[in-house]
């Protein structure tokens, strides 16, 4: 019996990472080879073209699990009867652009695509964002779509998850596929933080840790964590373009995991929305070290974290703090629409109110010392005038 | 009767050894052994349809979920730093199939030990004609074909993308005298592909009933999809496609052109070749070749031509084959009607033509 066809929504779907992922997704990689799919395919009107193009291949390709194709501009189209979202687009990376560049584009983005999902999507519809900067852009995701579950939006980790997986098999010249349990921690950007305490290698021998088996603490905790968290800039520096293939991959492998279950004994990263696990701050999209069941994430508890390791924890649930901040402040800039948004607009009008009340005070501080400071020098003046004039005395009175 | 029990002795014992083999084959489908890798040589895989086509391969969509490969990637040194860029992404995306990755600009290291060869290095296609193309090529495939011949494995597979497909392919067989002329394949999947598409959308049915057109000649302009023999499974049997349609004036024209064309159109939509499409075809093309068509199914392969259907001998022309333990055969005694052979005798001469040139 064939199973009911899942529609599955890709935004962005005309640049380099949705044409990438829309045939992972219509030849089955990303939810079995026995799953239907309709696929949804969404980007901006100047992209229409070319999205034309990408359904016209689609078509051509002849894939037998594709049930459908809608290609459109129309953000409520795109986002009707949807069960996974897979949010790609956004202002995308280049060659010199910083993360935080990317950020205020972005935002406006995911606001307008929350509501139409909210609105739109089917009831236990699965969000993936992978769009830079993913964390936040989620974060403003489920602000904006208060209906969806908070369990529901995640954003992509895995990559870097792979990408650490990858540089540890070629350290120890084993199968990528033997190597499991490095944990992401925290933000897809330059502070994430690739943990492999936990990390194993499956041998003949059975499974061994692998800082046993590296035998290179200093590497694991400098060149390791650095060539993970770079990887993206070296991709972008040899094709000159974003790393499109191994992105869509590890989408596919996200989703996969998740609506389908990860294996036995074995973890894998998903930013997913903090509930104060080891001490990360509640209301982050931070990535932990998750196990997947019937389509539902669990965070792996009573993992041990070391001092090192907490403070890069710390360090990066900081940016993410920073970037929500930042995030924040640029959406206030435009006309607030909802109600939570006028409040906190609000908020922010009393609290800048403040601030210029105290720093009126401090003026009027630094004022008064002036004054001050004035007479003294004045006073200074005269004690020396009156010196000299005894030392002078002095000087006559003894010969 | 002392028969009869001989008789029931016998069966019992037959019973039992057709049991235990039975469990023992059980057995040992758990006994998790793995195949050997199949090294896969993808040329000019620094390219859109190359970047589209190496995540196929490692993904396991060309050779099934259960067949390592190690992949060889060959491009030219311009290209050299997007390769390895390509190569890392690879390595990141963690696909337990593949065991290995070669990237380099050394033909020789490119083509050791290759089983299978997908030839997509050659000269862009732009909005235009492919004729221009030709004495480009002809200079690379040379080239290749004496590698593959010293360098490759014995029984490799070759399989031909770059524009002109068919003549490239020509090219490559004349200067690997060693490889198997039925190894050298070029690539008319993409319109097989893209027929059957025309015609479920002209039925409105899920491409996957649609089977059985056949692309004669050669993946160019004058390519000739044939749909006299495809057939629709509308759930109470197969139907001819010519009597659903019910218009052969379409099929005879629009649906022609419409396949033809297709290639271009897509060019203008995406101002960019149609790499998706193109590695999706390519891998169906192998993975059929490798793996075997379905009964009843035949697909359409650029294969060397031996005089089938009145077509010459000597050409690289696509035929409806069939595929059975990695070998393909051609569909014989189908009928050709007149309008067909028109068709057919006008694409061989062009095909004729091409090889002239390239020769010249």
């Amino acid at each position: 019996m064939a199973k009911d066809p899942v529609r599955v929504l890709v935004t962005g779907a005309a640049g380099q990472i949705g044409y990438a992922l829309v045939p992972m997704i219509a030849r089955g990689i990303m939810l079995g080879p026995d799953q239907p799919v309709i696929l949804h395919v969404l980007d901006i009107p100047p992209a229409a073209e070319a999205l034309n193009g990408v359904k016209m291949e689609l078509v051509d390709a002849a894939f037998p699990l594709l049930k459908g194709v809608v290609a459109t501009t129309n953000v409520v189209e795109a986002c009707t009867g949807v069960n996974v979202a897979v949010m790609v687009g956004g202002f995308p990376r280049k060659e010199g652009m910083e993360r935080k560049d990317v950020m205020s584009k972005n935002v406006s983005i995911y606001k307008s695509q929350a509501s139409a999902l909210e609105k739109h999507a089917a009831a236990n519809c699965k969000v993936l964002v992978v769009a830079n900067p993913a964390n936040t852009n989620a974060l403003i995701l489920k602000e904006y779509a208060p209906s969806i579950p908070e369990k529901n939006i995640t954003c992509l980790t895995r990559l870097d998850h792979n990408r650490a997986l990858g540089q540890i098999s070629e350290k120890l010249n084993v199968q990528v596929s033997d190597v499991k349990n490095v944990i992401i921690w925290g933000n897809h950007s330059s502070t994430q933080y690739p943990d492999v305490t936990h990390a194993t290698v499956t041998t003949p021998a059975g499974e061994k840790s692998v800082p046993e088996l590296v035998k290179d603490d200093e590497w694991l905790k400098s060149g390791f964590i650095s060539t993970v968290q770079q990887r993206g800039a070296a991709i972008i520096k040899a094709r000159k373009l974003s790393s499109a293939l191994s992105a869509a991959s590890s989408a596919c492998d996200h989703i996969r995991d998740w609506v389908c279950g990860t294996p036995e004994g074995t973890w894998v990263s998903m930013g997913v929305y903090s509930d104060g696990s080891y001490s990360v701050p509640v209301g982050l999209i931070y990535s932990f070290p998750v196990t997947c069941r019937n389509g539902e994430w669990t965070i792996v508890q009573g993992l041990s974290i070391d001092e090192f390791s907490r403070k890069k924890l710390d360090l990066t649930a900081e940016e993410l703090t920073e970037e929500k901040n930042l995030a924040y402040s640029c959406l206030s800039v435009d006309e607030p629409s909802s109600p939570q948004l006028k409040t906190t607009s609000r908020k922010r009008k009393r609290k800048s109110v403040d601030i210029i009340e105290q720093f009126n005070a401090k003026m009027a501080q630094v004022l008064e010392l002036k004054e001050k400071k004035l007479e003294m020098d004045i006073l200074y003046k005269d004690t020396s005038k009156w010196i000299l004039k005894l030392l002078n005395f002095i000087k006559n009175v003894v010969p | 009767m002392e028969t009869l029990e001989l008789i029931q002795k016998l069966v019992v014992v037959l019973v039992c050894l057709y049991l235990s083999w039975r469990i023992f084959r059980y057995i040992w489908s758990f006994v998790d052994v793995e195949k050997d890798p199949l090294v896969v040589l993808v040329t000019g895989a620094a390219g859109q349809v190359g970047y589209a086509l190496v995540p196929m391969i490692a993904g396991g969509s060309m050779l099934g979920l259960d067949q390592p490969i190690i992949l060889h990637m060959l491009d030219i040194e311009p290209a050299a730093e997007i390769l390895k860029g390509v190569k890392m992404e690879l390595m990141d995306g963690a696909f337990p199939l593949l065991k290995g990755v070669i990237a380099t600009t050394d033909v020789i290291e490119a083509c050791k030990g290759v089983d299978i060869a997908i030839m997509l290095g050659g000269f862009p296609r732009r909005k235009g004609d492919s004729k221009d193309l030709i004495f480009r090529n002809v200079g690379i495939y040379k080239a290749q074909a004496s590698a593959l011949e010293e360098h490759a494995d014995s029984n490799c597979k070759v399989l031909v993308v770059a524009h002109p497909a068919n003549t490239n392919a020509l090219i490559l067989k004349e200067f690997a005298p060693s490889i198997p002329d039925e190894n050298i394949t070029s690539l008319t999947r993409l319109d097989h592909n893209r027929a059957l598409n025309q015609i479920s959308e002209n039925l409105n049915v899920h491409v996957d009933d649609v089977k059985n057109v056949i692309i004669w000649g050669n993946h160019s302009s004058y390519v000739y999809p044939d749909a006299n023999h495809a057939t629709v499974d509308i759930g109470a049997g197969l139907k001819p496609v010519r009597e659903l349609i019910a218009d052969d004036q379409w099929l005879n024209t629009e649906f022609i052109t419409n396949v033809q064309q297709r290639g271009q159109a897509i060019i203008k939509s995406r101002r960019l070749s149609s790499a998706l499409s193109t590695a999706s075809a390519a891998c169906d093309h192998m993975r059929d070749w490798i793996l075997g068509t379905p009964k009843g199914t035949w697909v359409s392969m650029g294969v060397y031509s031996d005089g089938s259907y009145g077509i010459q001998p000597g050409l690289i022309y696509s035929f409806p084959v069939t595929c059975e333990k990695g070998e393909w055969s051609i569909v014989q005694g189908l009928k050709i009607d007149e309008f067909a052979r028109e068709k057919m005798d006008a694409v061989a001469k062009e095909l004729m033509e091409e090889k002239t040139v390239a020769y010249s």
